[in-house]
């Protein structure tokens, strides 16, 4: 008997169990990466993963009015002065910019809620030190939570365009170059362990260049599975190379090619 | 939604008005308490005003839910009152192009497809879904073999998935 559809099988029951989103982190990563480099599997995973976000959908809840009420006003007070905000300081250019930015979840809660004790002072008062405190103490927070924020989208923002259905896939040795939209990404599902002191180092070419320039340096996971994000923008990229550098990273290619894959 | 995307104040409320008690129900039953469903209801929905682009297309409630759910497991890491293990990964809330074959399935469905499931099949999925937990923990709490919780979680999502395309085609 042969193994493998065994194996198959309790691979893609655990496909299903990551679309339900029951998975723990450390299971989630080798799941993500067999649904990366099996075509059935991604299959299995969108039209199961569909169906599980309905789950969701049959718990509506009653809310006693007070509380409606309460959460209601809460919102849209919020809402209102960041429009009014927004309005204020933003050009249609930046408006654009904001929509598109990061999700400050909570962090803008906090952050519009000061920005609404900041009108009010305005309102009542000049400008004093205490405001301009209150104005960097805002900045601030509100940029740290940005940053974090921002690197966990980032992350779901990869893994979703990995698994998306309409991202070109261009196998290579050791995995698959994937490319949706501008993004571009390295995903290695069996990248042979790399002796110390060396690293691996993508290649971009862009189009119309003659010589191909250093994107980033890494070293594969224990597995040898690694996700790689290249910094480029795909739409200006021809096509792109992997070698073994020594650490640190090259200026130029000093190794033959791993491979070598056009973006087209 | 488009409304919403232009900085639509009343499109917004309208919005809070129509999904509100879904977002609330899904954190309730997520958390067990109701002043955290109110908190994690506010937090989502500040998110959908700050970057309203999120949503691309499909089924709003479905992405909605998503959502919802993925800020219970962020709000449940951040109070760490159940080690890391049992608090399972995050899921992009970004829909595939197969959303769209489910983008007119209303709720009143769904629930029906999870009641033609077994009781073997819907428990896990429903203890997988609100209950924010592990296949382990669904398989400690069921007493049920973690092999036998995986495969009836697939076959469960697969056949609710045939009754919903089905109810689709008709």
């Amino acid at each position: 008997m042969n193994e493998q559809p065994v194996d198959r099988e309790a691979m893609l029951d655990l496909v299903a169990a990551y679309a339900l989103g029951v998975l723990p982190a450390a299971e989630a990563a080798p799941v993500a990466a067999f649904i990366l480099a099996d075509d059935g599997a991604r299959r299995e995973y969108n039209e199961l993963r569909a169906t599980a976000n309905l789950v969701g959908t049959i718990a509506v809840e009653p809310v006693d009015s007070t509380r409606s009420t309460r959460m209601k006003e809460r919102l849209m007070a919020q809402v209102r002065t960041d429009a009014i905000a927004g309005a204020r300081t933003r050009t249609p250019a930046a408006a654009s910019t904001v929509r598109s930015s990061a999700v400050w979840g909570t962090a803008l809660a906090a952050a519009a809620a000061v920005v609404f004790a900041l009108v009010s002072v305005i309102q009542n008062f000049t400008l004093s030190s205490e405001l301009a405190e209150a104005q960097r103490k805002t900045a601030v927070l509100a940029a740290e939570a940005s940053s974090a924020r921002q690197s966990e989208e980032s992350a779901q923002r990869m893994l979703a365009d990995v698994s998306a259905a309409d991202a070109q896939r261009f196998p290579v040795v050791y995995g698959t170059v994937i490319r949706r939209g501008s993004h571009v990404y390295l995903a290695m599902t069996s990248l042979p362990p790399i002796p110390r002191g060396r690293v691996y180092e993508a290649w971009t070419l862009a189009k119309g260049a003659k010589a191909v320039a250093a994107s980033v340096t890494f070293t594969p996971s224990g597995n040898g599975l690694t996700l790689v994000p290249l910094p480029e923008d795909a739409d200006h990229l021809a096509a792109i190379a992997l070698t073994v550098e020594p650490e640190g990273g090259s200026k130029v290619p000093t190794t033959k090619p791993a491979f070598v894959q056009p973006l087209s | 939604m488009e409304r919403v995307r232009t900085r639509d104040v009343d499109a917004f409320e309208q919005l809070y008005d129509g999904y509100h008690r879904l977002v609330f129900g899904i954190a309730l039953r997520m958390t067990g308490d109701a002043t955290m469903a109110e908190d994690i209801t506010q937090s989502v929905f500040l998110k959908l005003w700050s970057a309203p682009d999120a949503f691309r297309d499909g089924n709003f409630s479905a992405w909605l839910s998503r959502v919802t759910r993925n800020r219970v497991l962020d709000l449940l890491r951040s109070r760490a009152n159940k080690p890391a293990g049992e608090i399972p990964a995050d899921l992009p809330a970004e829909l595939s192009l197969d959303d769209d074959v489910f983008a007119r399935i209303d709720a009143e469905r769904v629930r029906l497809a999870l009641a033609a499931l077994s009781d073997d099949q819907r428990t896990p999925i429903e203890l997988g879904f609100f209950g924010g937990i592990t296949h382990e923990e669904i398989a400690r709490r069921t007493g049920i073999p973690l092999g036998t919780i995986k495969t009836r979680i697939r076959t469960g999502l697969r056949r609710m998935r045939e009754t919903l395309v089905e109810a689709v085609s008709q």
